[in-house]
């Protein structure tokens, strides 16, 4: 067991941002990371898969097209419109985007070797301020900047109280990136941490063949096939949840100047 | 706290990759399939409303046939009716005519047997009292006077006549 610290250890480098020149970290410079090689196979697989999809609709719909209007059809109705209203399929473009980003990243990441490329800050971050921006120059565009501003306040507030309430509304808006970043992050990167540990008391349990061995390799063998069907689902969800909360946050930009 | 301090490649890369993704899906992939997702639930649409128009058309045609067998079952019974009392109407007259040329025939017979009879009975009469003249000159021997003849020829045929109803 005195192995267990070490394989950790290794484990966690392997998860933690490395650069594929060498180094570490932000030494890394602007060369590719294990995160973002992995990331850039997502974004041409999306691409592949949506450029192959489009060319195949048909009005009677099968194959490679069939899935991808199925995709098309779940973001523009389930999260656009039902979020946002009928305006929203004005913003599936960008919903869509962000959707199938995270979706098939986090589904490359689930097959060995590969990461998944929304597993490290440098994506969620980038992506949820993407979001932020987007969904404030939405509110702006509609209302003009003062207005906007003013609109995160209930028009009636008494002054004394609307300061407050500017304040905790303001607060609140900023840390939606960093909500909306953590939370994808952490559930992509404690997903591949639980795996590694797994994989590390097989290794361990089989390298050290003991009378726990019989009980403790099998539970780990079973364990990483739950988690790994776990992973999907929580690939799957998490998507869903980032793209949804954006429309939220576009919904309510929309709906801000109507109180 | 490393884990949660982004890395500025990374977030050039993913700048980069949400340019290209966004640009490409939706400029390129998007619009096909979001067209043809409206243009199969606009024809869905169409479908069903012409389905549900036919449907209307046809219940009403059935409705316009059903009217127009049960007038012409009507105008039939009707037809059928009026040749039936023409038949019957026609038949009276030809009945009433046959009787009444029946009824011709028997008058115009009984006076032709009538005209016939009285023809005989003047012969007779004739007859009969020349032979009576005849035959009285041969008993008598004698001429008889115009009016003893003539109160003869009335006394036979008083008797003759009486005969005669018998």
């Amino acid at each position: 067991m005195e192995e267990m610290p070490i394989k950790m250890e290794h484990l966690l480098h392997e998860l933690s941002v490395l650069s594929l020149a060498g180094g570490h970290g932000e030494a890394a410079g602007f060369s590719l990371t294990n995160y973002t090689f992995w990331l850039i196979a997502a974004v041409i697989l999306v691409l592949a898969f949506f450029i192959a999809g489009s060319r195949n609709v048909k009005l009677v719909p099968s194959g490679i097209g069939n899935l991808a209007e199925a995709g098309v059809d779940f973001v523009r109705n389930s999260v656009c419109i039902d979020v946002i209203g009928p305006e929203g399929k004005k913003y599936f473009p960008f919903l869509g985007t962000i959707f199938f980003f995270i979706l098939i990243n986090n589904l490359l990441g689930n097959i060995p070797p590969a990461l998944p490329g929304t597993g490290t800050v440098g994506t969620t971050f980038t992506w949820a301020i993407i979001v932020f921006l987007v969904y404030n120059g939405i509110g702006i565009k509609k209302l003009g900047f003062f207005k906007y501003i003013k609109s995160l306040v209930p028009s009636g507030t008494p002054w004394w109280l609307a300061w407050l309430l500017f304040l905790i509304e303001l607060i609140s808006h900023m840390l939606r990136p960093f909500t909306l970043g953590i939370r994808l992050f952490a559930n992509m990167y404690a997903g591949h941490v639980m795996l590694g540990v797994f994989a590390a008391f097989a290794a361990i349990f089989i390298e050290h063949l003991s009378p726990a061995s019989i009980a403790v390799v099998p539970l780990s063998v079973i364990m990483q096939i739950a988690l790994r069907v776990f992973e999907l689902m929580v690939a799957v969800l998490q998507a869903y949840i980032f793209t949804i909360l954006t429309a939220v946050y576009i919904g309510g930009a929309l709906e801000a100047g109507s109180h | 706290m490393e884990l949660i301090i982004p890395n500025t490649t990374e977030m050039w890369v993913n700048i980069v990759a949400f340019l290209i993704l966004f640009v490409v899906l939706a400029k390129f992939a998007f619009p096909p399939i979001t067209k043809m997702l409206d243009e199969r639930a606009d024809k869905i649409r169409e479908s069903l409303e012409k389905a549900e128009d036919t449907r209307v058309e046809a219940e009403r045609l059935l409705e316009e046939y059903k009217v127009q067998m049960a007038e012409a079952r009507a105008e039939a019974t009707q037809v059928i009716e009026q040749g039936r009392k023409v038949a019957e109407s026609m038949k009276a007259e030809i009945l009433a005519k046959a009787r009444e040329e029946a009824e011709a025939e028997k008058v115009k017979a009984i006076e032709a047997i009538k005209a016939e009879k009285s023809a005989a009975m003047a012969e007779i009469k004739g007859e009969v009292a020349d032979l009576s003249v005849a035959v009285a000159g041969k008993i008598l021997g004698s001429s008889l006077t115009k009016a003893d003849h003539a109160a003869l020829i009335d006394k036979y045929l008083a008797e003759v006549g009486s005969l005669n109803e018998n």
